[in-house]
């Protein structure tokens, strides 16, 4: 339970790493709204690049970037089955008749158990997944004999597809310059930033210290609290509780077999942990000196300088 | 004009049953006292009690002339600091670093003073190699350790130990017990708060509470002079004491043998 790595940071050292938080959060922000602004894929394919561009200047591999995006696959898949499916605008390319028969039900049916029982496996899943979608279009199309139930029509336009493209590119971008930041920003340098950036809302009331305070404990009480269920999973085991099988409902009565102490645990710790903090004069609410600064270098001078730009550029593709 | 003046303290959390119940204490600077008491003494009770953590019921605690209430709890807390028993739960910062900014960070000590008393401090207590390590990669006696320095970069000249050592190995106790030496050797005032009765025989000076009052309360060597305070406060006497016990009125070979145990274990 040691050494966990808490968000997506990886230490490392380069141009990225080299950045003030501060630069870094406004500047991917800048860069999402100049890429929600692109309303053509070309204009779009030509942001991507940049984006590769950045990659390399950060030295970060795109594997990295690209196992951030895994989380998103289904969001993409059902970006694009959703576009094609239901997009009416311009030249039709595909115009067949699916039919539902008592083959093709039984296709369907076989399909999908085939599918759940390899993706249990845990292999390719992605790739089980398109060949999924992409069995059940051929059942459906092909197999059309014995009691025919009822046929509809597929139909793919082709602003469906341009559209579909558009959008996964577009979520690919936008995810690829927020990994970026997670990937080279630790957790508190994040907090830190934010912090700073949310000093104005102290007009209406929130003071951003606290909040970046109660933040940075969190993050430092991740792996303590992971530590802890662990060992109260082995104890309730060794008492005969079965985290892993089970039905439903023995599922949920084991669960709450750990969260009962958890909540218990972390209730003493916060408890000894504020007379801890209170004991070495921490008052909330007053002024503290900082151990951590940030800087704002050159750097970030040169790195603003590009963002605005970028954002001029996108500005003026859509106005002319 | 002691360094510390308790008078007359009570406590109850309820206002029924009272925890502590008339404490007279006065500890003078640089002293190392023990507070020996059996679970439920109110040992810790009294420990929140002078860094101002609870209010007193009844009584005052005075800490270098200054009485301790809620306008000065501020100044107090830059005189005296507490290391608590679990090491993670008083363990604030992200990494080393952090944590033993933390303290100065609340007295608003400027950046450039703070990272030199870092690194002053983390090399005192050993730990400087370990500055941005965070707590999930440390040992227990190395979070103690960090709890430390944090305090003694704040500059306070008192230190409590409320258990500090109770859930720590053998090894890294007295590890710890070494650097509390060390700090009661530079004339820093140490009150441990402990029911290990071999714990307790380093310091100077033994307090025993017992039911919430001060049981006795004298120097190690004249306490230890009179067995039978320990054994109506349910401690168990040191193990020296307890042979020397079974050896009483017996033939001088040993007596000698007696000597020879308390030379060794108190006089070393």
């Amino acid at each position: 339970m040691k050494n966990i790595v808490i968000g997506q940071y990886i230490p490392g050292e380069g141009f990225f790493y080299r950045l003030d938080p501060r630069t870094k959060i406004i500047s991917v922000i800048v860069l999402m709204v100049a890429v929600f602004l692109l309303d053509s894929i070309y204009h779009l394919l030509v942001a991507s690049g940049v984006a590769m561009i950045l990659l390399l200047v950060g030295k970060i591999s795109i594997g990295r970037v690209f196992r951030g995006l895994r989380p998103l696959l289904v969001l993409l898949v059902f970006t694009f089955v959703f576009q094609i499916l239901f997009n009416r605008q311009g030249a039709i390319l595909v115009n067949e008749t699916l039919t539902l028969s008592a083959t093709s039900i039984v296709g369907v049916l076989f399909l999908t158990v085939l599918w759940r029982m390899l993706a249990r496996r845990g292999k390719f899943r992605f790739l089980l997944l398109l060949m999924y979608l992409g069995g059940l279009y051929l059942a459906m199309r092909y197999l059309t004999f014995w009691w025919q139930i009822t046929t509809f029509p597929f139909v793919i336009y082709e602003d469906g597809v341009t559209m579909s493209i558009f959008v996964i590119v577009r979520l690919v971008v936008i995810i690829t310059l927020s990994t970026v930041l997670t990937l080279t920003t630790k957790p508190t340098d994040l907090t830190q930033g934010l912090e700073k950036l949310m000093r104005p809302l102290k007009v209406i009331g929130i003071r951003s210290e606290d909040f970046a305070l109660i933040i940075s404990i969190s993050l430092r009480f991740i792996p303590t609290i992971l530590d802890e269920a662990n060992k109260i999973m082995s104890a309730q085991a060794s008492r005969g509780a079965d985290f892993a099988e089970g039905k439903l409902k023995d599922k949920i009565k084991q669960v709450i077999s750990l969260l009962v102490p958890m909540f218990i645990i972390a209730f003493k710790r916060s408890e000894e942990l504020a007379d801890a903090m209170e004991s070495r004069n921490f008052v909330p609410g007053k002024p503290r000196s900082r151990i951590n600064e940030l800087v704002f270098n050159r750097l970030d001078v040169l790195t603003s300088v590009f963002v605005v730009m970028c954002l001029t550029g996108s500005i003026l593709i859509r106005v002319l | 004009m002691s360094y510390i003046e308790i008078e007359d303290l009570s406590f109850s959390y309820t206002g029924k049953r009272k925890i502590l119940e008339n404490i007279n204490l006065l500890i003078e600077q640089g002293e190392w006292v023990a507070v020996l008491g059996h679970n439920g003494s109110g040992k810790s009770t009294l420990a929140k009690l002078m860094i101002g953590l609870l209010d007193p019921m009844s009584g005052s605690i005075k800490i270098d002339s200054t009485l301790l209430e809620e306008e000065t709890t501020y100044e107090i807390r830059k005189k005296i600091g507490i290391v608590f028993q679990n090491p993670d739960n008083q363990f604030v910062g992200v990494t080393v670093k952090d944590d033993i900014a933390f303290g100065m960070e609340n007295l608003l000590v400027p950046r450039a003073e703070m990272l030199e008393k870092i690194d002053f401090f983390a090399r005192k207590v050993g730990m400087s190699d370990f500055l941005d390590k965070e707590p999930a990669s440390l040992s227990g006696g190395q979070k103690q350790r960090v709890a430390i320095a944090g305090i003694l970069a704040m500059q306070t000249k008192i230190i409590i130990f409320d258990e500090a050592t109770s859930m720590l190995d053998p090894y890294a106790r007295a590890e710890l017990m070494d650097y509390i030496r060390e700090l009661h050797d530079e004339g820093i005032t140490i009150i441990m708060i402990t029911h290990d009765i071999e714990e307790a025989m380093l310091a100077d000076r033994l307090v025993i509470l017992k039911e919430g009052k001060i049981h006795a309360d004298g120097a190690k060597k004249q306490l230890l002079g009179q067995p039978e305070v320990f054994e109506t406060s349910s401690l168990e006497l040191p193990m020296a004491i307890r042979i020397a016990g079974m050896l009483e009125n017996n033939d001088d070979k040993l007596k000698a043998v007696k000597e020879y145990l308390w030379e060794f274990s108190f006089d070393r």
